[in-house]
């Protein structure tokens, strides 16, 4: 739908190489009172999973409850009260003789459950290591070429255990967490030569078509005006370039065998 | 208070006068008003005006600044169904971001971000009235702004109410509600006004509700008629394209895109959003009409013209809305009534507006890998290889495009269409391994980018004719180009800048306290030709010293 990854997020960030750390998905918080919803779970799952499915998602029987008007509208057991109160006997939905608190559980249990279809950035990613760990082995010894920056028992030894398996994927397609703005991680370096001869080099602060800004040797923020494309002349080296090459030809199949070879270097 | 009091004074000749916006301003390139969201129906956002010109930009000046102050301010009328806001707390970033493009007529800047509107004097930057409505809820992502049908303003808030406002004084005339926030529909167009229908569309995915369109009468707000982005039932145009009627009524192909309109043709032209469940497939195999669709409607009837699918079964959350600009030219040498669309998923698209057929599809950049190649239609062909998976699939773009919403602009005179684009990639992830799936179903990680940039592409080709690219910035940015053989657009760093449309080169730029946040636009008020753009919180107008 809408730009989500909104302008500030996306023209910001994309700007840089990668914010897939920051994006990590965080468990829903509960919008409704978790005691209540374990209870109303238990119940719905006794009384109505028959014919709605244990998920309130439909079944055979009833239709799914997560899309329903009713319960997507009601306030509080309120509606949804008045359905479970009265039945729809001709239509196959039976009454039944519950209390108020009880049908609040149940509501509640309803609301949540839509709460976390309906919020994207809280869905978990569920077990993604399917690969082939021998053939990513074999990946990153051969064709992968990653043991010309790269050591099993150096830099990567334990990378297994230090990441979760999704965020160790994420970060083998693009290991830098980067931003314009991200000065304390900026890994990017540039090289500024002025029209004297006199050359700069540090790590990459800022850059737009007007200004070009780095740390200096000295840890001191410099920043230069941009006159044109090549006064002052600037170069910039980014580290990450072979990950930046690689993703326009890597095949899923490749990701997903390094990821399973990588899950094992605990 | 005093100066306020002053300044609704001053208005009283406009007031006392008959309607502020005459309907013929609407149908013709807007030079001394900006009636409505693209200036004019077109949407190519190409100004005939010609004071600010290569010759002198590099002179233009700040005019004024006028910094929105959002919410239950003192001063601000208050409508609304919902509670009273609760007083203090930082701002709200969503309530105050102008996307807007604000209409301006006969010397007065309207415009609108979530649950706020303003009217601000286009000469001095003074705010004139402000209004607030308290929401019921709903995502504040943001406003695309006001119509405007005589004295009568119309916009729509989050929670999805169509509010009028009598535009010389700020005051609700009515609201009508056009959809129900609990069902997680939101709405963020700017309305627009063709004859006497007032033209609304809504949004919301995160659930799987049916999208449409609606025409209202600006008098009364009451429906005039209502077209749905799906088939309502088996036998329907387009059910063919769904499994089943449950399917089709939980698809989701949202209007939130303000359109255009070919008065000869008297079509309204529209692209429609994303199908549901979002990011995957499954419970609604085939094509999923009209979702991720460029739709041609009868603005008397609202019956469907012709349709074209940019994204047949769209399983990435590509919506097409992205406005459709209408050009008039040649196309191999023959003079032809055309539509153009900068497409999120990473084509641009040629049509022939008379009746849809395809003329040209275009890739606009070398990273997308998500389509098998075009068919005999022009429609790209979606690789079912690329749709989430559990392990994940790598795709470009991510799901928020190689460009989005921010307008692009149709220059007549360089024949080039110009656009803010971005190169990136992200994994899709399934979640939701459920038979019916719901919502989103997939959670996406974004993986990196390869920078922005702002093409040039000939429409007769789709070839790149040249392109700016940012190794920071750039991205989907909106865009205005003027008979003063200039084009202006933000940099996504801070900047407003003016480049030669032929070529790319940078003539001038003005930093900003924050990234352009809308397009940019200009009018002729008092013999000058103002250049007024959105940058976050602020409005920014230039003219020449
Ligand atoms: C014997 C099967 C059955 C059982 C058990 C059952 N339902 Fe239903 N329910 C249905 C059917 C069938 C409908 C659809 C009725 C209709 O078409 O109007 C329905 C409808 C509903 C609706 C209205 C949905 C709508 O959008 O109109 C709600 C709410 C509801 N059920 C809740 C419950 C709850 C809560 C329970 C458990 C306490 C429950 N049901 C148990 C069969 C069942």
């Amino acid at each position: 739908m809408d730009m989500r990854i909104l302008l500030q997020r996306t023209l910001r960030a994309i700007a840089g190489f990668s914010i897939c750390v920051a994006l990590a998905a965080q468990p829903a918080p509960p919008k409704y009172d978790p005691v209540s919803v374990a209870r109303g779970q238990q119940a719905f799952v006794a009384s109505c999973g028959f014919c709605h499915g244990s998920r309130a998602k439909g079944g055979e029987k009833g239709p799914d409850l997560l899309r329903s008007v009713v319960v997507l509208d009601d306030e509080n057991g309120k509606g949804i009260g008045r359905v479970i109160l009265k039945g729809r006997p001709e239509k196959g939905m039976p009454k039944f003789a519950m209390t108020e608190d009880q049908i609040v559980d149940i509501a509640n249990f309803l609301h949540q459950s839509i709460y976390s279809a309906a919020d994207r950035d809280s869905y978990q990613t569920l077990n993604i290591v399917t690969g082939d760990a021998s053939a990513g082995k074999a990946y990153f010894n051969g064709a992968g070429n990653c043991g010309s920056c790269h050591s099993v028992t150096g830099d990567l030894k334990g990378i297994g255990a230090k990441y979760e398996p999704v965020t160790l994927q994420d970060r083998l397609l693009m290991p830098l967490d980067f931003g314009p703005s991200a000065s304390t991680k900026a890994v990017v370096t540039v090289t500024v030569t002025t029209p004297s001869g006199e050359a700069v080099s540090g790590p990459l602060l800022w850059i737009d078509d007007f200004t070009v800004a780095l740390r200096n040797s000295q840890g001191t923020y410099v920043s230069f005006a941009r006159k044109s494309d090549v006064i002052p002349q600037v170069e910039v080296h980014n580290p990450f370039k072979p990950h930046s090459d690689m993703i326009l030809h890597f095949s899923d199949a490749e990701i997903h065998n390094l990821t399973a070879y990588l899950v094992t270097l605990k | 208070m005093m100066t306020k009091q002053l300044l609704l004074f001053a208005l009283l000749p406009i007031a006392l006068g008959a309607q502020i916006l005459d309907p013929v301003v609407l149908t013709k390139p807007a030079t001394d008003a900006w009636p409505t969201y693209n200036g004019d129906y077109s949407g190519r956002r190409f100004s005939t005006l010609n004071q600010i010109d290569q010759s002198n930009v590099m002179h233009l000046t700040l005019g004024w600044v006028f910094r929105v102050r959002a919410g239950a301010v003192p001063g601000a009328i208050v409508g609304g169904e919902g509670p009273a806001p609760v007083e203090g707390g930082p701002p709200n970033p969503d309530l105050s971001t102008i996307k807007a493009t604000p209409l301006m007529v006969n010397g007065i800047l309207y415009f609108a971000t979530p649950d706020n509107a303003w009217a601000v004097d286009a000469r001095s930057g003074h705010e004139l009235w402000h209004y607030f409505w308290k929401t019921k809820g709903g995502i504040h992502i943001g406003n695309r702004g006001v119509g405007m049908y005589g004295n009568w303003l119309f916009f729509e808030t989050p929670d999805d109410y169509l509010v009028s406002l009598d535009a010389r004084t700020g005051k609700e005339r009515w609201h009508v509600e056009i959809a129900d926030v609990k069902q997680e529909y939101f709405s963020t167009p700017a309305p627009i006004v063709v004859g006497n229908h007032v033209l609304v569309g809504t949004g919301g995915d995160s659930l799987d509700v049916p999208g449409f369109l609606e025409s209202h009468d600006p008098e009364t707000g009451a429906i005039q008629w209502k077209w749905w982005s799906e088939p309502l039932k088996k036998g329907d145009p387009g059910s063919e394209t769904w499994p089943d009627e449950y399917s089709m009524r939980h698809g989701g192909g949202m209007t939130w895109i303000p359109g255009t309109y070919d008065p000869e043709l008297h079509l309204y032209y529209l692209g429609t959003g994303n199908p549901n469940p979002v990011l995957t497939g499954r419970g609604r195999e085939g094509a999923d009409l009209y979702t991720c669709s460029i739709v041609a409607l009868n603005v008397d009837t609202g019956k469907l013209a012709w349709y074209f699918q940019p994204s047949p079964h769209d399983t990435h959350d590509w919506d097409a809305a992205q406005t459709t600009v209408l050009i008039d030219g040649l196309f191999e040498g023959k003079p032809r009534k055309m539509l153009a669309q900068a497409n999120r998923n990473g084509y641009f698209f040629l049509l022939d507006r008379t009746n849809g057929k395809n003329l040209l599809t275009a890739p606009m950049v070398d990273t997308i890998n998500w389509s098998k190649g075009i068919d005999a239609n022009g429609q790209p062909i979606p690789n079912p290889d690329k749709e989430a998976t559990i392990s994940g699939v790598l795709v470009s773009p991510p799901s928020d495009g190689v460009t989005n919403w921010p307008p692009p602009s149709f220059d007549p005179d360089t024949g080039l269409f110009y656009v803010g684009v971005k190169e990136s990639f992200s994994e899709y992830y399934l979640t939701d391994t459920d038979p019916h799936p719901e919502g989103y179903a997939a959670a996406e990680k974004y993986i990196t980018s390869y920078g922005g940039s702002l093409l040039a592409i000939d429409y007769q080709t789709g070839k790149t004719r040249w392109k700016h690219s940012y190794i920071f910035g750039g991205g989907p940015i909106g865009i205005l180009t003027t008979a003063g053989k200039l084009l202006f657009a933000g940099d996504g760093l801070g900047h407003l800048l003016a480049f030669d449309p032929s070529n790319g080169s940078i003539l001038w730029h003005a930093g900003l306290s924050d990234d352009v946040s809308n397009g940019p636009e200009t009018y002729m008020l008092d013999g000058h030709q103002y250049l007024v753009v959105g940058a976050g919180d602020s409005l920014y107008a230039f003219l020449l010293e």
